[in-house]
């Protein structure tokens, strides 16, 4: 990490990253502490109506759906999830995840999963506890595609059960609606999600499990925001390879100057990579462009 | 590694187990719903667990399901004994919920979460006692539940007042039992959900007892769905 620094005048992408991770959380936590209620599901309530976070906040909800200014938002993995369990969909539900597929769509699919997931902070925590207590595990532990595979697996279930499936097990539900409601949903998938990252695979879950990591991984082929490389600076040292959240070999074809940008799906522009480089011949960039080799 | 593979292979099992048992488990919930609920099966299949019904209601009364019921963990109900549904006029819990799993509801009548059920052996007004807590704190009084006069035996000048629970009409939205002066040795009053209802009946609705049909004027478009309109109170005739 010293040595990505060294750098001096690049981005601190980690640090803001995890400001922004923190935000968001909190994002959800304020409208409930300003209506005077509490956290963890603690609110009693009384025979007269009280505040609630709706009245109170122009904000209010959780990493499913919320709302904004009366604007119904929820997160299109489940919207979908309710439409093949429930056998319909509705123009209100279309509205309703149409802001974040866009959203995330026209940057980069997976930079949900970098700047909004909250288990990709926890990850963090068990990355650095990981290093303290010297265990190693595997980088690669399960092919980055198979996250794809799980979120058809969850579709077809959610057909197949009548049940959104995903939104029973979801480890980041236990985080959010954790704090929020006290509710106990996923807390078994995090903890099976540390145990696995602790001792099986670096970010096994996010790189190659998550089923919506699966989904905006999809989503995420197409965005105009993008990982570039400038080959004249490159000195093939590999350090973004190693540094990289999704999987090192997204990087390869930049490396190898066959591409002058990360085209994989899952790249979640953590920023990582553009840390590690000690030549700063990445770079994050709006923008597309053609396949090929940086034009001089 | 070897040991690395074992434990994340019995975390994964673990994580497996969890959702099949859940999977299981859910179908047996039984949970007292938010009002806009259509049936339990309709409401499982598109309740993504947002919690935002819990953060629209002025009265705190829907909370989340504990993991003890299985997939239907992290789902909206209210625990009527604890703070009950106060059927507000706007329904801002309906009003929140963002795939429908809450819906159709537009006036007090319009919600059929379940419906009110009384343990005579239990209820003091069967015992010849004035209480009528029910009947009059019925946001529907004098029409989910009425009260019906009964001569008391052995007394020729008293009569009990007896609160008798129209089904078709009634909301389930738990007031009554809520405010339900007994406790001892249980509240002789409870909302039979509609996923009880659901499952014992199997929507044939074995429709017994005269019809209970007293101010039932509720026109409310949406259909009561299973069994409705029979008086959901037995022995209310002496």
């Amino acid at each position: 990490m010293a040595e990505g620094k060294k750098t001096g005048k690049g981005f601190p992408f980690s640090i803001v990253r995890h400001v922004v991770q923190v935000c968001v959380l909190l994002l959800f936590i304020v409208p409930v502490l300003v209506a005077g209620w509490s956290l963890f599901g603690g609110t009693v309530g009384s025979n007269d109506a009280q505040n609630t976070p709706e009245l109170v906040f122009p904000f209010f909800g959780s990493l499913s759906s919320s709302r904004l200014f009366g604007v119904d938002l929820i997160d299109p993995f489940a919207a979908l999830q309710v439409a093949a369990a429930a056998k319909t969909f509705t123009m209100e539900m279309l509205l309703g995840l149409l802001p974040f597929l866009l959203i995330y769509g026209l940057i980069r699919g997976r930079v949900f999963c970098g700047w909004v997931c909250p288990v990709n902070l926890v990850l963090e925590v068990v990355d650095w506890l990981r290093g303290k207590l010297h265990i190693t595990v595997e980088e690669r532990a399960l092919p980055r595609h198979v996250k794809v595979y799980a979120a058809l697996a969850v579709l077809a279930l959610s057909l197949l059960l009548s049940v959104p499936v995903f939104e029973a097990l979801s480890p980041i539900s236990f985080i959010n609606k954790g704090i929020l409601f006290g509710s106990m949903v996923g807390g078994v998938t995090l903890l099976a999600i540390v145990v696995a990252e602790l001792f099986w695979g670096h970010r096994v879950w996010c790189r190659s499990i998550c089923p919506l990591g699966g989904f905006y991984e999809v989503v995420g082929k197409v965005g105009l925001v993008n990982v570039r490389m400038e080959h004249d600076k490159c000195i093939g040292c590999e350090k973004c390879k190693k540094a990289c959240l999704c999987d090192p070999e997204i990087l390869d074809a930049v490396v190898a100057d066959e591409d002058i940008m990360v085209r994989a799906g899952d790249c979640m522009l953590c920023g990582k990579c553009v840390e590690a480089c000690p030549t700063c011949a990445l770079s994050i960039k709006p923008g597309r462009v053609g396949k090929g080799k940086s034009h001089v | 590694m070897g040991a690395g593979k074992i434990i994340a292979g019995i975390a994964a099992a673990i994580v497996a187990a969890e959702g099949v048992a859940g999977f299981v488990m859910g179908s047996s919930s039984k949970l007292l719903r938010p009002p806009g609920i259509q049936s339990e099966r309709d409401f499982m299949a598109r309740c993504i667990k947002c919690g935002k019904c819990v953060e629209a209601c002025p009265y705190a009364a829907i909370r989340i399901a504990g993991p003890s019921e299985g997939s239907a963990a992290g789902t909206p109900f209210i625990d009527a004994r604890e703070q009950a549904c106060r059927l507000c006029p706007d329904f801002p819990c309906v009003e929140a919920c963002p795939t429908d799993a809450l819906r159709d509801v537009a006036e007090k009548h319009d919600p059929h979460m379940g419906y009110a059920k009384i343990e005579e052996d239990v209820c003091i007004a069967f015992k010849g006692y004035r209480c009528e807590v029910c009947y009059r704190v019925c946001p529907l009084i004098d029409e989910a539940i009425t009260i019906d006069f009964e001569q008391r035996e052995n007394d020729d000048i008293h009569a009990k007042f007896i609160p008798v629970v129209h089904k078709g009409v009634c909301t389930g939205c738990g007031l009554c039992v809520e405010r339900c002066a007994v406790s001892e040795p249980y509240v002789p009053i409870r909302i039979v959900t509609l996923a009880e209802d659901g499952a014992h009946t199997g929507g044939g609705g074995k429709g017994g007892g005269e019809g209970g049909g007293a101010g039932k004027g509720n026109g409310a478009g949406n259909g009561n769905g299973r069994g409705n309109g029979e008086s959901g109170n037995e022995g209310a005739k002496g």
